[in-house]
């Protein structure tokens, strides 16, 4: 890849087109990622938690709405997690097709979607919690996916970012969400059997 | 040119979260002021869905994620044992509740006793005397035993000036010691102790607390 030093860029004001960007333009996505997780968490362990909120028709119980709208956001990050990996050329044999980024923008959104009712919950009823291992680390990890989450969006805003940052905070945002799955719809699953 | 799609996703999170909690806030009742919730998975074994201060209106909370130790929401009962010959008044507070059982004559028990989590709770009284009941919707069912006979119950949530009330007091060297269910139609049972002898007791207005024909103030009991 060449790039002329003296072509005219057009609408880039600052910084030029050369060179590693401004590490300042990291600050608003790490400081509203830190803002978000931290907001969530002390509104978690603030905010008397009201036990019960409302409940969806056909279901048994908001364990089970949860459990379900969980495992369909992880479901959709799954979606996202392969289409990346294609993205990138990390997947042996696929190669990116022409739809895999609207295909990984759709995935994404709805997976998010699935998990905020489910986060309103969690806080709204129940709050930040940290009275077993598990819980201790669906509560954590339940704040930093939104946090990351939210850094992952602002960075996305951006052009020319590091090749590696990327996939660093959207793998950052999979795992999270991996953990946080596996300490809450999985163990309900486990628990109480696959009941809806 | 700035990518604008990720904020659009960001702001519809952040509307829809804004309308879940909007819908919560409206039609979600504020039953339990958990001090210690249960974590964000929810255990619907133990629901607290009988909370007696959740009315049950349509939408409302079914089974709800669980506490492992929430406290119950405080709450008055008042009502008759299922043979019509006594009254059962429940007060719960902070997790404690204290029931009287009277049947306005000269059979009467004080119990006492923690309430757990899900509102259910067993209290014991002088002599023997128990009481164990659970909430079912905006009742509280369940069996009394005093004085060796059992009597099965159901109390209605009790609204002021129903409720349960209690004066004790020495009067001219006499100890007298009363204590009044006052249901929710009004009707009153009460019993008087002067001196170690039970005998019906006088009506009080339960506004005020005094106590008919005699130098006494009743008021409303709390464990």
């Amino acid at each position: 890849m060449s790039v002329d030093p003296n072509a005219v860029t057009q609408g880039f004001p600052s910084p030029p087109a050369h060179g590693s960007p401004h590490p300042a333009r990291y600050l608003v996505p790490v400081f509203a990622a830190g803002l978000v997780a931290v907001g969530l968490g002390v509104y978690g362990k603030a905010h008397d938690p009201a036990g019960t909120s409302f409940n969806l028709a056909g279901f048994s119980s908001t364990g089970a709405v949860k459990s379900w709208l969980g495992t369909g956001a992880f479901a959709f990050a799954v979606v996202q997690f392969v289409t990346a990996l294609a993205m990138y050329g990390r997947l042996p044999g696929v190669r990116s097709a022409p739809w895999m980024p609207g295909l990984h923008r759709w995935s994404g959104r709805i997976a998010f979607l699935l998990a905020v009712p489910v986060a309103v919950h969690c806080l709204y009823a129940l709050g930040y919690q940290t009275f077993d291992t598990r819980v201790m680390w669906h509560s954590l990890l339940g704040c930093f996916f939104f946090g990351a989450f939210t850094a992952k969006m602002l960075l996305l805003r951006h052009e020319r970012l590091p090749g590696w940052l990327l996939p660093l905070v959207g793998g950052a945002v999979f795992a999270g969400l991996a953990v946080v799955w596996v300490t809450s719809a999985l163990w309900f699953f486990r628990t109480f059997g696959v009941t809806t | 040119m700035k990518r604008s799609g990720p904020l659009f996703t960001l702001l519809g999170g952040l509307l829809l979260a804004l309308l879940l909690l909007t819908l919560n806030a409206t039609t979600g009742e504020k039953t339990t002021p958990a001090g210690d919730q249960a974590p964000p998975t929810p255990n619907p074994t133990a629901s607290p869905s009988p909370r007696p201060s959740a009315p049950p209106t349509s939408e409302a909370p079914t089974p709800t994620p669980t506490p492992t130790k929430t406290q119950a929401p405080d709450a008055d009962y008042a009502g008759r044992t299922d043979d019509d010959s006594s009254a059962i008044a429940v007060t719960v507070r902070d997790g404690k509740a204290v029931a009287y059982f009277c049947d306005g004559r000269n059979r009467e028990s004080w119990l006492k006793g923690d309430v757990a989590g899900d509102g259910s709770m067993k209290l014991t009284g002088k002599n023997g005397a128990t009481l164990e009941a659970a909430p079912e919707g905006d009742k509280l069912t369940g069996t009394a035993k005093v004085d060796k006979k059992t009597f099965a119950f159901t109390a209605d949530r009790a609204k002021k000036p129903s409720g349960l009330y209690r004066a004790t007091q020495t009067v001219r060297g006499a100890r007298l010691d009363g204590g009044w269910i006052v249901l929710p139609n009004g009707d009153q049972v009460g019993i008087l102790t002067r001196d170690g002898t039970r005998e019906p007791a006088p009506e009080i207005d339960p506004a005020s607390g005094s106590v008919t024909g005699e130098d006494l103030t009743a008021r409303p009991v709390t464990p």
